[in-house]
């Protein structure tokens, strides 16, 4: 058997069947010109994924997670706070979105809307507010430090999403934020699974050390201020 | 509980990349991805829960991007370069690096005709099967193979792979 080009292909991206597959080795075994074309196929492969995956590895732009914050509806009529180009494109639909969380934050979800900020709501929260680092829960506290203008930040990690909050008046104001690794299908999210580019955040952000487990008691008690 | 939302919010970042496989710069890609989240906002109604949300969001993103691009013209293509720079910011060198190589094999994905670069896009960008890929576009299993097998040709005889 001579395979053609699409099942060179199929196999480089292992969508063959193992009888097929074998077949495509016996080949390749008589003419290795034909593995060239197998690992061009992978190296595009390898290739396209690199230069498109910085895209999937950048924090969640605040509008997507402020769209996305589960205590936001619909609104039926069209705002012009939008960039204009996409209001040029004709796009603005019936679909843009308000935060009404107003006086329900034990219904909302971890973020909402505040002004033009993005900020921790909820039982987030109130994560954020109490918890220490050391505590487990379905929300995980990865380090708490101070800012260089002073404030307290903390990154946090939960089902939905992770991401840095800093401290600024009485809300935690959401600095970055990423969904969570491994969120796909039913994959169960694993403890402590910090997410390495929002730490490397975090240190580019942190003056002077992270807050150790007493410097950390010491600030919550006194309010985070 | 909003288990639709926080669903949706965690497939962001593949929508993201799908949306720059798909697109001609980074701000068409935020566009048709905040397009594709209002749909789906709207859409929520027809969402089955326990069937693939990401199935069916690549749906939904793609039909944005068809919408669009129907009703576009192909200028913007001349920016590319250009876009491509202003986005850099103040980004680390590996950033600027992975912007810049993204912009290479972004070029190159642009010039694919549109049927070959949504099979592509699927397959070898968001990494999902023929099958599932196939059932996307709604289109049989040997179309979709003939689009790759052309789609992949153009891309290594422009990015200089070629065996």
């Amino acid at each position: 058997m001579i395979p053609d080009e699409a099942m060179l292909m199929a196999y480089a991206d292992g969508e063959l069947d193992a009888l097929t597959a074998k077949r495509v080795e016996r080949a390749i075994a008589a003419d290795p010109s034909l593995a060239d074309v197998v690992a061009a196929h992978r190296a595009l492969r390898e290739r396209l994924g690199q230069a498109f995956g910085a895209a999937s590895e950048e924090p969640v732009p605040a509008r997507f997670a402020a769209m996305l914050a589960s205590n936001v509806t619909p609104l039926p009529t069209p705002r012009p706070a939008w960039p204009r180009r996409w209001i040029e494109a004709g796009a603005i639909a019936a679909s843009l979105v308000l935060a009404v969380a107003v006086g329900h934050q034990w219904q909302s979800g971890p973020v909402k809307v505040s002004g033009d900020r993005v900020v921790a709501s909820g039982s987030l929260g109130h994560a954020l507010d109490t918890q220490l680092a050391s505590a487990s829960g379905d929300t995980h506290m990865l380090v708490s430090f101070r800012d260089d203008r002073g404030s307290y930040c903390r990154v946090f990690a939960t089902a939905a999403i992770d991401g840095i909050a800093c401290r600024d008046q009485d809300q935690w104001v959401l600095r970055e934020t990423r969904s969570p690794l491994h969120t796909a299908g039913s994959e169960y999210r694993q403890a402590g699974s910090a997410d390495a580019p929002l730490m490397a955040s975090a240190q580019d952000m942190m003056k002077g050390d992270p807050l150790d487990a007493a410097a950390e008691r010491r600030a919550r008690d006194a309010g985070w201020r | 509980m909003a288990a639709f939302e926080d669903e949706l919010l965690g497939l962001v970042p593949r929508l993201r990349r799908f949306a720059q496989a798909l697109s001609h710069n980074a701000a068409d890609a935020d566009d048709l991805c905040q397009a594709s989240l209002e749909k789906a906002l709207k859409a929520r109604a027809q969402w089955e829960a326990g069937t693939r949300m990401d199935s069916w969001m690549y749906r939904i993103m793609r039909n944005c991007w068809i919408d669009t691009t129907r009703s576009r013209t192909r200028a913007a293509e001349t920016f590319l370069p250009e876009e491509a720079g202003l986005e850099v910011g103040d980004d680390g060198a590996r950033a600027i690096e992975a912007r810049v190589e993204l912009g290479e094999v972004a070029a190159a994905m642009q010039r694919l005709p549109d049927e070959q670069r949504e099979a592509v896009a699927l397959v070898l960008v968001e990494g999902l099967a023929y099958k599932e890929a196939a059932a996307i576009l709604d289109i049989p299993m040997g179309t979709l193979t003939s689009r790759l097998v052309r789609g992949r040709q153009a891309l290594m005889a422009k990015l200089g792979e070629a065996a």
